[in-house]
C-alpha cells in the first residue's frame, strides 16, 4: 500500500484529499504547512508528497526544496490553486504540477501515473 | 394856469367901470355944470384906464413867468430834466427861482443820465449772459408755449428763435419723457424747483443731449413762466459711461455670466444715450470654422413704439450699468423681435456682402445710403431696413472676430464721424474682452477635462488597486469552491455507494454550507469596491472595517511573509462614515505597507481613542519616507515604487477630508513610517 503524504493548509481540503484517496486505497498523512511536510518526510518514508505552495510558516516551494534534498527521488506533485508557479523554476523539479479543481480525477490518475511508472 | 392869469385880469374889472362912470359925467355933462369938476373927473378918469393898463401889462408878466415855472415842474414830472429854455433875463425873484429850478434840473439830468447808462450796461451784460451762457435756456409761458430761448439752445438744437417761439414744448422735442412732463406741471402748480439729473432730450430735428434740467418758475406781470435750465453734460456722462462700460464688461466676464450676458452689455454701451447712443446695435460673430459670420446679439427696439417706450422708461444715462444689466431679461424682451431675428441671420463670408468686408481689410464702413449703394445687397438692405449704418470690426489681437452694426433707425439722426471712431474704440474693447471671454471658457474647459482625466485615472487607480487583490481573492474564491466541489462530490459518491452513510454525509454538507458561507463573505468583500462612489454615511465600527480590510490583505501579507499585529481598542465609538469609501482607505494604506516592508517585516495596525477622536495608526518597518518627500506623499501621482501611478495617497487624503477627518504622516524613530487617521466622534 502507497503511503502519500497530503500538505496543504486548508483544513477542509486536507482532509477531502485524505479520504478520498484513502478511499482508492492509499494511506495517507497529513501536513499542514511546509515546515510540518519536512519534518513528516524526515521522520517517515512515503511514496509520493502532494504539496501546496501557498502555505503559512513554510510555504511548498522551500519545503519542495528541502525535501528533494533529503530524498532526491521522493515523487512530488505540487497542486495548487494558482497557475502562475509553474514558471518558478523550482516548481520545475516536481514530477507534476496540477491545478486546483474540485473534481479530483485528474489528481488521482496522476498519482496512479507516477506511482505506477515507479513500481516498474 | 391861464384860468388864473384870465381871473387876474378881472381885478381891473372895477377900475374900467368907474373910469367909465367919470368919462359919462365929463362927456354928457348935464348933472356936472362945473368946469373944473370935470377937468378933475377927467384926470381921475384917465389916471384910473392908465393904472389899469399898467395892472394888467404887470401881471401878465408875473403869470407867465409863473407859467414856466410850472412848465419845468410839469417837465420834470415828466423825467424832463434837460429843457433848453432861456428864461434867465431879468434879475427879479422868478428870474432867481427859474434860475435855480434849471440848475437843480441840471443836476437830476446828470444823475438820471449817469444811472441810465449803469442800467443800461447791466441790462448788457444781462442780456449778453443769458444768451450766451453755456447752458441752454428756455422761458415757456404756463401754456408750455416757448416765450424765449438763449442762443446755446438754438445753436445747440439748431432752431432760429423766430421758428419756437410761440410753439408747444412738445412740438420742439422729438419726446418728452413722462417724467419730464410731471415735472412741469408740478413746478407750475407748487412753484418750486425741480432738478432732473441726466435726463435723454431729443429735438424735433433729432439732436440729442443728456442733460441736467433745472425747472423752475417765476411769476411776471402776473402770470407764471416756467424757465427751464437745460446743462449739457453728455459728453461727461458719455465719458463716465464708456469707462464704467469698460469695467463693467470685463467685470462681466470675471463674474462668469454667460457670453450672451457680455455681448449684451457691450451692446447696451453701444446703444445707450450716454454710451454711443444709437438706436440698435447688432453684433455678428464668426463661427469657429470662420465660414459664416453669425448674428449674436442685438439690443435696441424693432419699432418705433417699441423705441419710444424704451427711450421713455429706460433712464438711458445710467452710469451704473449693472441695474441696467439686472433688466438684461425685461429689456431682452422688449427688443426680442430684433434679437429673434439677428440670431437667425447667417451672412457667408466668402460671399460679397459688405458686412463681411471689414472682417479682411479691418476697417469701418459707414454706408451712407444703403438702397443706392451697390455694396450693399437685397437681402442685406431687406435685413437691416435703414438708410444709414455703420459697420465696425471686432478685431483682437489682429484677427477679426467679428462685426457691429450701429445705426439711428429710429430717430435717423446723421452718424457723425466722432460718433464712428468711438464706436471703433469700444469695439476694440469689446473684440478684447470677446476674445478673452472665449479664452477663458477655453481654459476652464479644457480644465474641466483635465478634470475628468484626473478623476477617470483615479477611478482606474481605484480598480487597479483592486485589481492587485484580485490574484489573492481569486486564491480565496478557488480554495473554498474546489473544497465545496470536492465534498459535493463526496456526498454524491457516497450516497451512491452506500445510501446509509448518513453522517457522513450531514457533515460533508456542513462543510459544503460553511465553505459557500466563506465564499459569500469573500465575494461581498470585493464586491464593496466595484460598488458606485457615491457616499453613503452611516455609523460605522472602524474595527469592522480594519479587520475586513485585513482579511484581504492575508495572502498578500502571508505571500510576503509579513506579520500583522492589530492592536484594536474594543471599546471605540461609532464613527459617521461611508464604510467602502474607509475600507479603500485602509486597503491602500495597508498595500502601502506590504509594499514598504521587506519579507519577514511587521505591520501594526493600532485603533484608539482620544477625547474627540477615533484615531487608526498604519506602521511599517520599511525603509520609511525621505523628510525632504513626506510632505508630498499625498500628492496625486508622487511614487517613489516602480509599479502604481502614486495616487494610492491622495485618495486616501481626499476621502478623509471627505470625511472631515485628518490624516497624518511621521517617520517613526525605530524606522518605518506610521499613517495616523483621525476621526471625530460625532456628537
Amino acid at each position: 500500500m502507497s503511503k502519500i503524504l497530503i500538505v496543504e493548509d486548508e483544513q477542509h481540503q486536507r482532509e477531502l484529499y485524505a479520504m478520498e484517496l484513502q478511499d482508492e486505497g492509499y494511506e495517507v498523512d497529513q501536513a499542514a504547512n511546509g515546515r510540518e511536510a519536512v519534518e513528516k518526510v524526515k521522520n517517515s518514508k512515503f511514496d509520493l508528497v502532494i504539496l501546496d505552495i501557498r502555505m503559512p510558516e513554510m510555504d511548498g516551494i522551500e519545503a519542495l526544496g528541502k525535501i528533494l534534498s533529503r530524498d532526491k527521488k521522493i515523487p512530488i506533485i505540487i497542486y495548487t490553486a494558482y497557475s502562475n508557479y509553474k514558471s518558478n523554476f523550482m516548481t520545475w523539479t516536481a514530477d507534476a504540477y496540477i491545478t486546483k479543481s474540485s473534481n479530483l480525477n485528474e489528481l488521482k490518475s496522476k498519482i496512479k501515473e507516477i506511482l505506477s511508472a515507479r513500481s516498474k | 394856469m391861464k384860468l388864473t392869469v384870465s381871473k387876474s385880469r378881472l381885478i381891473i374889472v372895477p377900475d374900467v367901470l368907474i373910469a367909465g362912470f367919470l368919462l359919462y359925467l365929463v362927456f354928457e355933462g348935464g348933472s356936472v355944470s362945473h368946469v373944473g369938476v370935470t377937468k378933475a373927473l377927467a384926470v381921475i378918469a384917465g389916471y384910473i384906464i392908465l393904472r389899469s393898463i399898467a395892472v394888467v401889462w404887470s401881471h401878465k408878466r408875473i403869470f407867465q413867468r409863473i407859467e414856466t415855472i410850472v412848465n419845468i415842474i410839469a417837465d420834470y414830472k415828466k423825467g424832463k430834466f434837460a429843457s433848453a429854455r432861456d428864461e434867465t433875463i431879468g434879475k427879479d425873484d422868478f428870474s432867481l427861482i427859474i434860475k435855480e429850478l434849471a440848475l437843480m434840473g441840471k443836476h437830476f439830468e446828470d444823475l438820471v443820465f449817469s444811472q441810465k447808462s449803469e442800467i443800461e450796461n447791466l441790462r448788457e451784460l444781462y442780456h449778453n449772459i443769458v444768451l450766451s451762457i453755456s447752458s441752454y435756456f428756455l422761458v415757456l409761458n404756463y401754456r408750455s408755449e416757448v416765450i424765449f430761448a438763449n442762443e446755446s439752445f438754438c445753436r445747440k438744437f439748431q432752431f432760429e428763435l423766430e421758428d419756437i417761439v410761440g410753439r408747444n414744448i412738445q412740438e420742439i422735442f422729438f419726446f418728452l419723457t413722462d417724467t419730464i412732463k410731471e415735472s412741469i406741471g408740478r413746478v407750475s402748480q407748487q412753484e418750486e424747483s425741480i432738478v432732473l439729473e441726466k435726463t435723454h432730450l431729443v429735438s424735433i430735428n433729432k439732436i440729442s443731449v443728456i442733460a441736467d434740467i433745472k425747472i423752475s418758475t417765476m411769476a411776471v406781470k402776473g402770470e407764471s413762466q416756467i424757465i427751464f435750465v437745460i446743462d449739457d453734460v453728455t459728453s461727461k456722462c458719455r465719458k463716465d459711461f464708456q469707462i464704467s462700460l469698460i469695467s463693467q464688461v470685463s467685470e462681466s466676464i470675471q463674474r462668469d455670466d454667460e457670453i450672451e450676458r457680455v455681448l449684451h452689455t457691450i451692446l447696451t454701451g453701444v446703444t445707450s444715450g450716454s454710451g454711443l447712443g444709437f438706436n440698435r446695435a447688432m453684433l455678428f460673430l464668426l463661427d469657429d470654422r470662420g465660414n459664416t459670420l453669425e448674428g449674436k446679439m442685438a439690443v435696441g427696439p424693432d419699432n418705433i413704439d417699441e423705441a419710444i417706450e424704451i427711450w421713455g422708461t429706460v433712464p438711458n444715462c445710467g452710469v451704473d450699468i449693472y441695474t441696467q444689466l439686472k433688466s438684461y431679461d425685461d429689456r431682452a424682451a422688449k427688443g426680442k423681435g430684433l434679437l429673434e431675428r439677428v440670431q437667425q441671420a447667417r451672412f457667408p463670408v466668402g460671399g460679397n456682402n459688405i458686412l463681411v468686408q471689414p472682417l479682411a481689410n479691418h476697417e469701418n464702413i459707414h454706408v451712407y445710403d444703403a438702397y443706392g449703394d451697390d455694396r450693399v445687397d437685397d437681402s442685406l438692405r431687406e435685413f437691416m431696413d435703414v438708410r444709414e449704418y455703420v459697420i465696425v470690426p471686432l478685431i483682437a489681437v489682429n484677427r477679426a472676430i467679428g462685426v457691429i452694426v450701429a445705426d439711428n433707425k429710429f430717430n435717423q439722426v446723421p452718424i457723425g464721424n466722432d460718433n464712428i471712431e468711438l464706436l471703433s474704440i469700444f469695439a476694440f474693447q469689446a473684440a478684447i474682452s470677446i476674445e478673452s471671454y472665449k479664452n477663458l471658457h477655453l481654459i476652464k474647459k479644457e480644465m474641466e477635462k483635465i478634470k475628468e482625466r484626473q478623476d477617470a485615472m483615479i477611478e482606474q487607480e481605484k480598480l487597479a488597486a483592486v485589481g492587485r487583490i484580485a490574484l489573492h481573492i481569486a486564491h480565496e474564491i478557488r480554495n473554498p469552491l474546489v473544497t465545496m466541489g470536492g465534498y459535493a462530490r463526496r456526498i454524491l459518491q457516497l450516497s451512491k455507494d452506500n445510501p446509509k452513510n448518513g453522517e457522513s454525509v450531514s457533515k460533508a454538507a456542513a462543510v459544503v454550507l460553511k465553505e459557500s458561507e466563506r465564499l459569500e463573505k469573500t465575494l461581498s468583500n470585493v464586491m464593496d469596491f466595484t460598488k458606485s462612489a457615491s457616499f453613503i454615511m452611516e455609523y460605522n465600527n472602524i474595527n469592522d472595517i480594519v479587520e475586513d480590510t485585513c482579511e484581504l490583505m492575508k495572502n498578500l501579507l502571508q505571500e510576503k511573509h509579513i506579520h500583522l499585529r492589530m492592536k484594536l481598542d474594543e471599546n471605540t465609538p461609532l464613527v459617521k462614515s461611508d464604510f467602502n469609501q474607509l475600507k479603500q482607505v485602509m486597503l491602500n494604506l495597508i498595500q502601502n505597507a506590504i509594499d514598504a516592508t521587506p519579507a519577514h517585516g511587521e505591520i501594526e495596525l493600532e485603533t484608539k481613542t482620544n477625547a474627540n477622536h477615533v484615531l487608526i495608526d498604519v506602521r511599517d518597518t520599511g525603509s520609511g519616507i525621505d523628510s525632504e518627500n513626506i510632505s508630498r506623499v499625498f500628492e496625486p501621482f508622487f511614487t517613489t515604487k516602480i509599479t502604481g501611478v502614486g495616487l494610492g495617497l491622495s485618495i486616501v487624503k481626499k476621502i478623509i477630508t471627505d470625511h472631515n477627518g485628518e490624516i497624518s504622516v511621521k517617520r517613526r524613530p525605530e524606522g518605518g513610517t506610521e499613517f495616523r487617521i483621525s476621526l471625530k466622534i460625532p456628537g
